[in-house]
């Protein structure tokens, strides 16, 4: 037996002060936590803002608070896990934040299930539609969901450097060009794997398809919404069969199997383990590739427009938005917040206009064609724009569907299992064109 | 009130805060399961309605589903033999006395104190396909040509190598109960065997293993509860590609990322169920009285 | 005959202090080495992550994906600690993310063991000294459902807690965290209580004492190593809780550090290193509890496992 005199009351005290501590500690974060009362943001000096990029920096943060007297709660979550969220909590009408993500896929699900406020009574559509270009892909049935904060699109990057070392300081503009220059690069600079595509089941692959399929020239749905990629010559189809191949053939490093976009990014070629991206998001130079703490490559990469069938290929625009979802505590206060986020200053300071310190970690472009003229070359910025605007298209020519959720579902999991070898192309696309037909028939 | 009448009231008084919490949160929600699994709940397609047996039908055509059955039956079988086998290892290797074993007893239970999802990022950290430990090991050991993709292409090295990690949480639990198991074992069995020329391995199989049967019907069933239900490590080691999908990452995709509440509902009750039924058999075979010598 | 006895009995001590198989320690060096090897082998496999998160965490990226890995930090460096707690204004915030998590995980589990322990008590008292109807068939249910998988009850209390506002709050998740570790925490102290002497509270009785002061001044305290085994064994198993957390919160005000971490894992930019460095921060606040309590967390895992 124990000796349980001593140890016993030494143990009892212990946890008996253990315990007072933790319920201090519990009451004393009840102010800005939430112990009984629900969510964290009740009175209207404060927002919660949900948003799948890392906070503006403090000190810019701080001048919103001092201008509007709002404070500002930052919640970072993975994009996959973001949505999920919003998802459950809109549908649990249950608060999450007074400001959250909506991503231009989901404008359309948002419009008909009523989830967030339409913004037409706070921005003026008609008077910003000249200085945002991808406005409309954040307008539903005239309902404006969302205010861009970023002009966010897919595209090829390079590493010059590889390439130089292969020869090559002119960029292909065909798909077998770029391909057989790959294969040039990987020699020279003793890759086995000189390209990378992420294929985990996350919403990034599903992104990559509709990128190549812009650079095989189409789109993967048609304008009423049905399957466009079921004929073995249509682009969707020869898309997926070329990003299989490219896995299976080895072009592309066998690791790429469960890494999402970012892991892709900073574990490949941020190391310089590949010589190019084929879908990057435009941003990743200047926050990724040129961060010397994390890259090996900086200053060495660079976008290029994209590899097509006959000549350059499409660029697809994925831009995010910022909405407010109907469950919001503070409206007005959202509201504020939006207007700042998406100013023309601000946007550019978002992107680099004010120098690395400033800006918003992986933050692509500017939302605002006025903030382009604020940067003038930063960050390739000019590059960018250039490609924005040449070759940027919209991913699904009738806006995304309500039913994009399972669409995407289903698209991620039969690419990554095509990739994987468990089924082959016309299967995987067979499964997503039945699912299509399922979720249009469903309404 | 008369001491009496406290006396006959005291017992309740003192159960009524557990009997409120387990009510209110253990059995209604478990009735309410195994009700809404036939109805149709889906958030964006209200209102709930019943639809018999709609969900189940429905659960059955789908093959990611059932791919997530066979998994999980494989992550029980492996997890709960593994588990068990090499948590009497170790109690056999400890059972001894030595100086240290207090320490060493204590490092032993160290992985099973931690949470499971920061085991499984530091275990996927050490399968990383491009510069992980185990590929940088294996290769330095000749075992290996070159790095591997440990995850993600081969389903059932996936699966084993997802098992791993919760087989090395599980074991130092399996491994303190059995340890604790044999150390109760009446010393005179010993004894009498040895005087009857049993060697160690034979006394090992005709008196310890029989003696502590009780103990490893509980390791059995902890681990089968435990692997049945894995998440965390499946979620973590290979997010939710059906490859190695288990039936709670399925619960959870169906649920919160599908938005299909009723489908959840009926993967639940079906695994309840399930998980009621292979306990008992497991206690029911393993579980018997031990014998006097 | 006396001195028979105490060399039986001096026998018998020699037995039991050498071992249970009832032989002195063997000297022969094979079984020695033999056991030697099995312990080193049983502490690497118990050990190795846990080093190898160390490993990662104290050195540079450079350092820590090198092709083939280095066993050793080299460089050693502690930059990835100084960015999670905040030290030197370093890190992109995410000293504020994770110190904030790490409150939240002490607060969940330990609110959850208190109010866990207390009613634990309570009905184990209840179950071990006093008899009364229905006393079998409570027990039994209650005890059954540690045989329910988090499933059954996983979906219906997200939507309890959703209809209730309540979802994102320390009362929810210390709600869910209670229900789910009560059967466990009884079965514990249940099993020690009925190693109490019932001599102890008949005293007590026969001094006038209600059970309530029997249980409050009596049993309690010479229990105190049991009820520390079920604080204990609550507290990890609190700790260490995800599936329940990542649906039942939804933002920093009370997301624990095991949905933060997982969300790192899969976030835009963090580095291996810094991923690490959060993990092995995380797994101390159990770690370091574990290895003191360890005499405890032994004896509420074996209470009633084995008779």
């Amino acid at each position: 037996m124990k000796n349980l005199g001593t140890v016993s009351r030494r143990t009892g005290a212990l946890l008996l002060s253990a315990g007072l501590a933790v319920l201090a500690a519990a009451c004393g974060s009840s102010s800005s936590g939430s112990s009984a009362a629900s969510g964290s943001s009740g009175s209207s000096s404060s927002i919660t803002v949900a948003v799948a990029y890392p906070a503006p920096p403090k000190a810019l943060l701080a001048q919103f608070t001092a201008q509007t007297g709002i404070k500002v709660t930052w919640v970072n979550i993975g994009w996959d896990d973001l949505q999920t969220k919003i998802a459950a909590a809109a549908a649990a009408n249950t608060y999450f934040a007074d400001a959250a993500d909506v991503d231009w896929s989901k404008v359309g699900e948002y419009q008909k299930t009523g989830w967030f406020y339409p913004l037409n009574s706070y921005f003026n559509v008609a008077s910003l539609k000249s200085d945002m270009p991808q406005l409309n892909t954040f307008v539903s049935n005239n309902e404006l969901m969302g205010m861009p904060f970023d002009s966010s699109f897919l595209v090829t990057t390079v590493n010059t450097k590889d390439f130089a070392k292969a020869g090559i300081t002119t960029m292909p503009t065909t798909l077998a060009g770029f391909t057989a220059a790959l294969k040039k690069v990987g020699a020279a600079n003793g890759m086995a794997s000189p390209l990378d595509i992420h294929f985990a089941t996350a919403e990034g692959l599903s992104t990559c398809w509709y990128q190549m399929t812009a650079a095989f020239g189409g789109q993967v749905l048609t304008a009423q919404d049905t399957p466009a990629f079921t004929s073995p010559s249509s682009p969707g189809y020869q898309a997926m069969a070329w990003m299989v191949n490219a896995y299976k053939s080895g072009l592309v490093p066998k690791a790429t199997i469960n890494e999402s976009d970012y892991q892709g990014f900073t574990t490949e070629m941020a190391r310089n383990r590949v010589a190019a991206e084929m879908c990057d998001y435009s941003g990743s130079v200047a926050s990724i590739y040129n961060v010397p703490s994390t890259s090996s490559v900086v200053n060495d990469t660079e976008y290029i427009p994209t590899p097509g069938v006959t000549g350059l290929g499409q660029n697809v625009a994925n831009p995010d938005g910022i909405g407010i979802p109907k469950t919001a505590k503070n409206v007005a206060g959202a509201v504020k917040f939006i207007t700042w986020f998406t100013n023309t200053e601000n946007q550019a300071t978002w992107a680099g206009l004010k120098g690395a310190n400033n800006v918003v970690s992986t933050f692509p472009l500017p939302a605002r064609l006025s903030s382009f003229n604020l940067m003038g070359n930063i960050a390739q910025a000019g590059q960018l724009s250039t490609i924005l605007q040449a070759h940027a298209q919209a991913p699904f020519p009738n806006g995304a569907p309500p039913w994009y959720v399972q669409f995407s579902a289903s698209v991620q999991t039969n690419i990554h299992e095509a990739a994987a070898g468990q089924e082959t192309v016309q299967q995987a696309v067979n499964a997503i064109a039945a699912q299509v037909n399922q979720l249009k028939s469903a309404g | 009130m008369s001491a009496a009448r406290r006396g006959r009231v005291l017992p309740y008084l003192l159960l009524s805060p557990l009997v409120v919490f387990i009510g209110a949160l253990s059995f209604v929600p478990t009735a309410d399961t195994a009700v809404e699994a036939f109805f149709r709940v889906m958030p964006l397609d209200p209102p709930n309605r019943f639809i018999g047996l709609g969900n189940f039908r429905a659960l059955f055509a789908n093959p990611i589903v059932t791919i997530s059955w066979v998994n999980t039956a494989a992550y029980v079988v492996i997890g709960v033999t593994a588990s068990v086998v090499l948590g009497t290892a170790i109690a056999v290797a400890l059972k001894q006395r030595f100086r240290l074993r207090g320490v060493v007893l204590a490092l032993v239970i160290l992985p099973w104190a931690l949470p499971a999802v920061v085991e499984a990022v530091i275990w996927s950290w050490i399968y990383n396909p491009t510069v992980g430990v185990m590929n940088s090991a294996l290769h330095s050991a000749h075992v290996i040509g070159g790095y591997h993709v440990w995850l993600g292409l081969n389903r059932w090295l996936t699966i084993l190598l997802i098992e791993i990690v919760q087989i090395w949480q599980i074991t130092p639990l399996s491994a303190i109960i059995i340890l604790a198991a044999l150390q109760s074992v009446p010393l005179d069995l010993y004894e009498a065997a040895r005087v009857d020329g049993a060697g160690p391995v034979q006394s090992f199989l005709r008196i310890s293993l029989p003696m502590i049967r009780p103990a490893l019907a509980v390791c059995a069933v902890e681990a089968l509860v435990l692997s049945l239900n894995i998440f965390d490590q499946v979620y973590i080691l290979n997010g939710i590609a059906p490859l190695g999908s288990s039936v709670m990452l399925q619960t959870y995709v169906t649920t919160f990322e599908n938005l299909n509440f009723g489908g959840g509902y009926a993967l639940s009750l079906l695994v309840t169920l399930a998980t009621a039924v292979l306990s008992l058999a497991v206690l029911a075979l393993v579980y018997r009285r031990p014998e006097a010598a | 005959m006396a001195a028979a006895q105490e060399e039986r009995t001096a026998r018998a001590v020699t037995r039991v202090a050498a071992g249970p198989a009832g032989r002195a320690l063997s000297r022969k060096p094979a079984r020695l080495l033999g056991r030697i090897v099995a312990i080193v082998v049983i502490l690497l496999w118990s050990l190795f992550p846990i080093y190898w998160a160390l490993n990662t965490s104290l050195t540079t990226l450079s350092g820590a994906d090198s092709i083939p890995a280095h066993y050793f930090p080299s460089p050693l460096v502690s930059t990835s600690y100084r960015a999670v707690l905040g030290i030197g204004g370093a890190g992109n915030g995410i000293s504020g993310e994770f110190g904030r998590s790490l409150l939240n995980s002490v607060i969940e589990a330990g609110l959850a063991m208190i109010v866990t322990v207390v009613i634990a008590v309570l009905a184990a008292y209840a179950f071990a000294r006093l008899q009364f109807r229905f006393k079998r068939v409570i027990f039994v249910s209650v005890l059954a459902t540690l045989l329910l998988p988090a499933y059954a009850t996983l979906i219906p209390l997200y939507r309890i807690m959703a209809s209730l506002s309540l979802v994102n709050t320390y009362l929810a998740v210390v709600l869910v965290y209670v229900s789910g570790f009560l059967p466990l925490a009884i079965w514990i102290l249940y099993n020690y209580f009925n190693t109490i002497p019932r001599e102890l509270e008949e005293a007590a009785f026969v001094d006038g004492a209600s059970p309530m002061k029997a249980l409050l001044r009596v049993i309690i305290p010479v229990a105190m190593p049991g009820i520390a085994a079920a604080a204990i064994i609550t507290f990890l198993l609190g700790w260490a809780q995800f599936l329940f957390p990542l649906i039942l919160t939804t933002n920093l005000a009370t997301q624990p550090v095991t949905v933060i971490v997982a969300a790192l894992n899969q976030q835009r930019i963090v580095p291996f290193t810094l991923l690490m460095a959060c993990g092995v921060i995380a797994a101390a606040v159990p770690g370091v509890l574990a290895l003191a309590l360890n005499r405890y967390l032994i004896q509420g895992i074996t209470a009633g496992a084995v008779k």
